[in-house]
């Protein structure tokens, strides 16, 4: 499987680290809604089809993506940055 | 600031390296090897939007201009910058001390500046099959429209993560962790033997 | 010359004769010779034993997919088991040994299972191993016994034990176009593409370029079609823009267009070159693929059609063409299908008679009369062979009158004299790339074969592989496919002209003969027709139970022969068309792929080794090393004839009695900068940062979201907006991970940069009564007072002219300093520090004083934040922050993390007097026959110099209100049994005037 990172372009998937389920929305740090909390830590999607998910680019730039994949195909719909901002000096 | 004159520093690589031929080389030396022990080796990071500023400071005190986009870079004799992950530099310099030269002027607005001269270890690796060579290592592709002259690529081999920059047209330095460095060293002489290989 | 060699012809060189033996024999052959084609040029016809009943069995093929001739190849000790006679290239010196026979090839005692052939059918294994479900021998040892026998007399090779010195390697390549398969449709295909201007691969399995192309003995542009392949390889080989890579098979089509190729750079050469890998792991990503594998003849099925001397149709073709060899004198063939003819023309024209052509359709087209008649053969329309003869060779064989329609014999039996009966069931184009690549083969009722499914990924098919089985059909598909993959459109010229044996493929809809005898349909598992059948009997549906049921096509050969005619067979059986019976998918490798070449590089202890700047110094100085996670760090400095308790007690009394040192370079160290590295560290730090004053450092607690434990350590803060994080050795990169996963998709707002410095600085912790002595000794620039460095204060001066950072902090309990250098200076500001201590006695200590001393101190590691603990359980909630939210505090307070029974820190003292061990269990009530009630367990033990006695840290249910009771160590395992009491985890030093000063 292909990852192409927004910053480094196509690499092979052993460089980049799975880091979860991209959907999960974390609270505000001082929420006391155990519920919202519980979902965040523990609830994952993990549907059949196309996937909202983290990666990290852990053995290149580091950089987190946002990676949408298709869970049966495994086909890499997109890629972004977690982190906005950098967008000017990624790969087009 | 005034730098009293520091003692040598002790190559990782030391037990492990022997100046000659190596390998399969009677019918020549393909590859060649080295350490290239720059006295300097910065990370320097912009906070996004502060890229252009930081590349302007890197002109100004290396005399250094990065190209446009992702893993550019470039080299001239003592001195080389390449980009390795948004908005993050590696700076080297022949010379220790560089660090200092940055201090003032990367402001606290612009990002931040990590020395690394004792953390990475640089190694060269030059010749005919260094893209051979390399490719054994790395899964990267090291055709030259690929990976253009200056460009940095940051990759890793196994658990050994590695910025490597192209300085020439057959002609890489490699930057990883000084603890790894023996390690990674032996395996890139190991895989040198094939093609002859010369440790200058 | 060898008596089955032909006078001329081939791609042998007859000059050049290369000796090898076989079975201990010795063989010549030539440069261009397989050991298949070589043997067979000496006459031999036995090359194995078959899988189950032992049966004699001869060549079926010529090249990947032969079932049969299976040998162990030797090299030294080295033993490589089960390849291909066909696949392995002679040179000087081969040694090569047939395989599953006792005690020899000719007199093999296991032949007596043809005998028994009834019992060893279908699901065998499955019946057998279950064991008798009743009588004497149920559930017996005895069966088991058995067992082992009856799984020895089946069997492929025997797997070498001793270490394998050959050298593999693994290589990425990039590439535009990759062509798989070099016959015409591949040639054309590279060509088309690298005229592009492509970056073009050209992989073949074969030694030499070409495919079909060397034995078709057809005309390609006028000259004979091996010699235009030979023309376009080397047009290939003199572009910069390709690289051949013959000898490699791409064995697995994965995700991203990445493909999986071997290739086996030495296996044909007598001597490797130095440094020269045997087989190289080909990891290639590819623009485009273009598939031309080629296709496969498929066997017919009739009684004993594996005897020796039955052989493919094209494979005969090819041992005549390619390595001039005729493989019988008096050759008989059976076909369904057209294109056997041609290999009866080839035959004759190499000198052989061919005696018969059998063909089930009655039908044969005036064409292939004339090719019968060229052959001189005699054909019998509408027969088929249901009968061969001889013991391991063939004499003759039994043909009667058919009808393809219904399968029906009818007639007198009419006897041939034949030494060798080639046949052909029709080709399936070999589809098992595309395959893997990921969609389902359709059935094609012209070609009865199964053709390649629509790209899933970007691939393009060409040749025989398509279905498309003449070399014209090829040659423009094959120019079509490179073109396009190089995202050409540009028609180049005229195509290449092609003069070949006229003929039609397809092939009448017959797979099997049913007559009396064993009709193989697997021949490398010995799966006859009649097993298909027997498993449908017995209830066997889905073609992937029928396959794992009679294991057909789960040989090494993954069904190459096998698959379809079984699938028609099973087809039949079921009363359903072949396409609703389906086929399986195919899966990696395509062929056998060595576990060296996978393991590639990473030979030997497999991981690289991480040293810290002081390692030489270490092992020079008696250290005996011991490896954490990728580091080597000294467990102990051992004196002679000292016992590793022996030395690290006297190396922590030592430092608690002057000084000692331990490196501490591992330590993960993380550089944190930024205007917002405070405010960021008092989200991840359970404890307050942000307050911390410049030149001071601080104990810091990081849990994970969960609100468990995750990693503790100091952090330095070095400027305002810098601070230097140390996180435990083994926690490094998941900490580093965790901050970067924070920063970039948790609060992107944050400037803050967070670097890996762990190995930027070489680290020594130097303690004891006389460290401040020590460092005051060999410092300068700095004093090292209690003024000027105070608990938890940082300094910065000079060791031995260097720079180095001291920062004084305690993890052995005793006055303790950690000093920094740069890792380069770290030898330097050791031997230092060594020299300084000298005067002082100051000892060098390893991981286990270490332990010795944090143990006696109380302090925690990842043994007892081991991912179930919480702050409360290792009593480190007085760092529990109340002024601000951290990563965790939300879900900390859970009922569950705050139950009364959890399990907390405690310490431990042995009242027996002998040593604990780690993951000792506690209870209250000592039951050695059957222990019970677990009250927690052991997380780390020693022996302590500081109180004279084995003590150990341990979680333990009800922690602090069971200080001072006793309770018993429950340890079955090593047979520990023994009391022990409860006491705080504090064992030294509880009020910590030791390290204040």
């Amino acid at each position: 499987m292909l990852i192409t990172c927004p910053y480094c372009g196509p690499r092979d998937v052993i460089e980049f680290t799975y880091q979860g389920d991209g959907n999960r929305e974390r609270p505000q740090p001082a929420s006391q809604d155990l519920d919202a909390w519980n979902a965040y830590v523990y609830d994952r999607l993990n549907p059949a089809g196309d996937h909202n998910e983290i990666w990290q680019h852990s053995g290149g730039c580091r950089a987190h993506l946002r990676v949408v994949r298709n869970t049966i195909t495994h086909e890499i719909l997109s890629t972004a940055f977690a982190r906005g901002g950098h967008k000017a000096e990624g790969r087009s | 600031m005034a730098e009293q004159q520091l003692p040598e520093r002790q190559s990782p690589l030391e037990p492990d390296y022997h100046p000659g031929s190596h390998g399969n080389f009677e019918h020549g030396v393909d590859v060649i090897l080295s350490e290239t022990r720059p006295g300097s080796i910065l990370q320097l990071a912009a906070w996004p939007g502060e890229e252009k500023r930081l590349i302007e400071i890197i002109r100004k005190v290396t005399g250094l201009t990065l190209p446009d986009g992702a893993g550019g870079g470039t080299s001239s004799g003592a001195r080389a910058v390449f980009g390795f992950a948004p908005g993050k530099f590696t700076v080297v310099d022949e010379a220790e001390g560089l660090a200092a030269a940055f201090a003032g002027v990367i402001t606290p607005a612009i990002g931040t500046l990590t020395d690394l001269s004792h953390g990475r270890t640089a190694i060269r690796i030059a010749g005919p099959k260094a893209e051979w060579v390399m490719a054994k290592f790395f899964a990267i592709d090291f055709a030259l429209p690929a990976f253009p002259l200056g460009a940095g690529r940051s990759t890793n081999h196994h658990d050994i993560f590695a910025q490597i920059q192209r300085t020439g047209a057959d002609q890489f330095d490699i930057y990883v962790f000084r603890s790894f460095a023996r390690s990674f060293w032996k395996a890139l002489c190991h895989a040198s033997e094939e093609v002859g290989y010369e440790v200058q | 010359m060898s008596p089955r060699r032909t006078e001329t012809g081939g791609c042998i060189d007859r000059l050049r004769t290369i000796r090898f033996t076989f079975d201990g024999a010795p063989y010549t052959g030539h440069i261009g010779d397989t050991l298949a084609s070589a043997l067979l040029a000496n006459g031999v016809t036995l090359f194995g034993r078959s899988f189950k009943y032992h049966r004699p069995r001869g060549l079926l093929a010529a090249g990947v997919e032969e079932p049969n001739a299976l040998v162990t190849v030797l090299r030294g000790e080295v033993r490589e088991p089960n390849i291909p006679a066909t696949m392995v290239e002679i040179y000087d010196g081969l040694v090569a040994v047939s395989q599953n026979r006792t005690p020899s090839l000719t007199w093999d005692i296991g032949a007596i299972n043809q005998l028994g052939g009834k019992i060893l059918s279908a699901g065998f294994y499955y019946k057998t191993f279950m064991g008798p479900v009743f009588g004497p021998l149920k559930g017996t040892r005895f069966w088991m016994f058995c067992e082992h026998f009856i799984r020895r007399a089946a069997g492929l090779g025997k797997a070498g034990t001793a270490p394998d010195p050959a050298r593999y390697e693994r290589m990425n390549a990039f590439c535009d176009v990759l062509v798989v398969g070099s016959g015409p449709a591949g040639l054309m295909a590279a060509k088309a593409a690298a005229d592009q201007g492509a970056r073009v691969i050209l992989a073949d399995l074969e030694a030499h370029f070409g495919g079909s192309a060397n034995w078709s003995g057809e005309t390609i542009d006028g000259m004979p079609a091996v010699d235009w392949a030979q023309r376009m390889a080397a047009q290939l080989a003199g572009n910069d823009n390709v690289r051949l890579l013959p000898r490699t098979t791409v064995w697995g089509y994965y995700d991203g267009n990445t493909l999986a190729a071997l290739e086996r750079v030495t296996d044909h050469k007598e001597v490797a070159a130095k440094g020269e890998p045997r087989q190289r792991y080909w990891a290639i990503r590819a623009g485009t693929v273009v598939l031309a594998t080629g296709s496969f003849e498929r066997p017919l099925v009739f009684p004993d059609n594996d005897r020796p001397g039955v052989m493919l149709a094209h494979a005969a073709e090819r041992y005549v063409n390619e390595y001039g060899v005729l493989p019988g004198q008096r050759v008989a063939l059976f076909t369904n299908n057209d294109s056997a003819y041609r290999s009866a023309v080839a035959l004759k024209e190499a000198g052989a008679a061919v005696v018969a052509i059998i063909d089930v359709r009655s039908d044969v087209t005036n064409e292939m009369r004339r090719l019968a008649s060229d052959a001189e053969a005699e054909l019998l329309a509408g027969h088929a062979v249901v009968a061969t003869e001889g013991g391991k060779a063939l004499t003759g064989l039994k043909v009667q009158r058919f009808d393809a329609m219904s399968g029906s014999l009818s007639g007198d039996e009419r006897s041939i004299h034949a030494d060798s009966l080639l046949m052909s069931g029709g080709w399936s184009p070999t589809i098992h790339l595309a395959s893997q690549a990921g969609a389902k083969a359709e059935w094609d009722p012209a070609r009865q074969a199964f053709l390649p499914p629509k790209p899933t990924q970007r691939w393009i098919g060409a040749g025989a592989f398509t279905g498309s089985f003449s070399t014209a059909e090829a040659i423009a598909e094959g120019r079509a496919a490179g073109l396009q993959a190089a995202g050409g459109t540009a028609s180049s010229g005229p195509l290449p002209v092609v003069e070949a044996a006229p003929g039609d493929s397809d092939p009448a809809p017959v797979f099997e003969i049913r007559a009396k005898g064993k009709s193989f349909v697997d021949f490398q598992h010995d799966v006859t027709a009649e097993d298909v059948r027997l498993a449908h009997r017995e209830g066997f549906v889905s073609v992937e139970h029928l396959k794992r049921y009679t294991t057909l096509g789960m040989a090494t050969d993954q069904g190459k022969n096998s698959n379809v005619p079984g699938l028609a067979i099973m087809a039949e059986a079921l009363g359903k068309p072949i396409p609703e019976v389906g086929t399986t998918r195919f899966r990696p490798p395509y062929t056998a792929v060595s576990i060296g070449s996978l393991a590639a590089e990473r030979f030997g202890d497999l991981k690289p080794e991480r040293l810290t700047p002081m390692h030489d110094w270490h092992i020079a100085n008696g250290a005996r090393m011991y490896s954490a996670g990728l580091w080597y760090r000294p467990m102990i400095y051992g004196l002679p004839g000292e016992t590793v308790e022996q030395a690290y007690v006297r190396e922590a009394r030592a430092t608690r009695d002057s000084a000692g040192i331990v490196d501490v370079s591992t330590l993960g160290k993380i550089a944190v900068q930024g205007p917002d590295a405070a405010e960021f560290l008092d989200r991840v730090y359970t404890n307050m940062f942000s307050t911390l004053a410049v030149g001071k450092a601080r104990y810091g607690l990081m849990l994970r979201e969960d609100g468990l434990a995750f990693d503790d350590g100091t952090t330095w803060r070095l400027g305002e907006q810098e601070f230097l994080m140390t996180t435990t050795t083994a926690n490094a990169g998941k900490v580093m991970q965790h901050l970067e996963y924070f920063l970039d998709v948790i609060w992107p707002e944050l400037k803050v940069t967070v670097t890996s410095v762990t190995d930027e600085w070489a680290g020594a912790a130097i303690g004891g009564p006389n460290a401040r002595a020590i460092l005051a000794a060999c410092v300068t620039g700095t004093a090292v007072d209690n003024a000027t460095l105070p608990f938890m204060g940082i300094v910065h001066g000079r060791i031995a002219g260097v720079p180095v950072m001291i920062c004084r902090l305690s993890f052995s309990g005793e006055m303790a300093f950690e000093v920094y250098s740069g890792a380069g200076y770290g030898t330097r500001v050791w031997e230092a520090l060594i020299e300084a201590g000298k005067p002082f006695g100051l000892v060098t200590y390893g991981l286990e004083a270490l332990g010795t001393m944090r143990i006696e101190k109380g302090h925690v590691t990842g043994a007892e934040i081991d991912g179930r603990t919480t702050a409360r359980d290792l009593h480190l909630d007085w760092m529990l922050s109340k002024k601000k939210p951290f990563i965790g505090s939300a879900m900390m307070d859970r009922e569950g993390l705050i139950a009364p029974d959890r399990l907390e820190l405690v310490g431990l003292i042995a009242l027996d007097n002998r040593a604990l061990n780690g993951g000792g269990h506690i209870v209250e009530e000592l039951d050695e026959a059957n222990p019970h009630d677990s009250l927690g367990h052991i997380t780390a033990c020693c022996y302590s110099p500081a109180l004279g006695k084995y003590i150990a840290l341990a979680l333990v249910k009800g922690g602090k209100a069971r200080h001072g009771t006793r309770a018993f160590v429950s340890d079955p395992l090593r047979n520990r049994f023994g009391p022990v009491e409860i006491v705080s985890s504090h064992f030294y030093d509880p009020d910590g005037s030791r390290m204040h000063g």
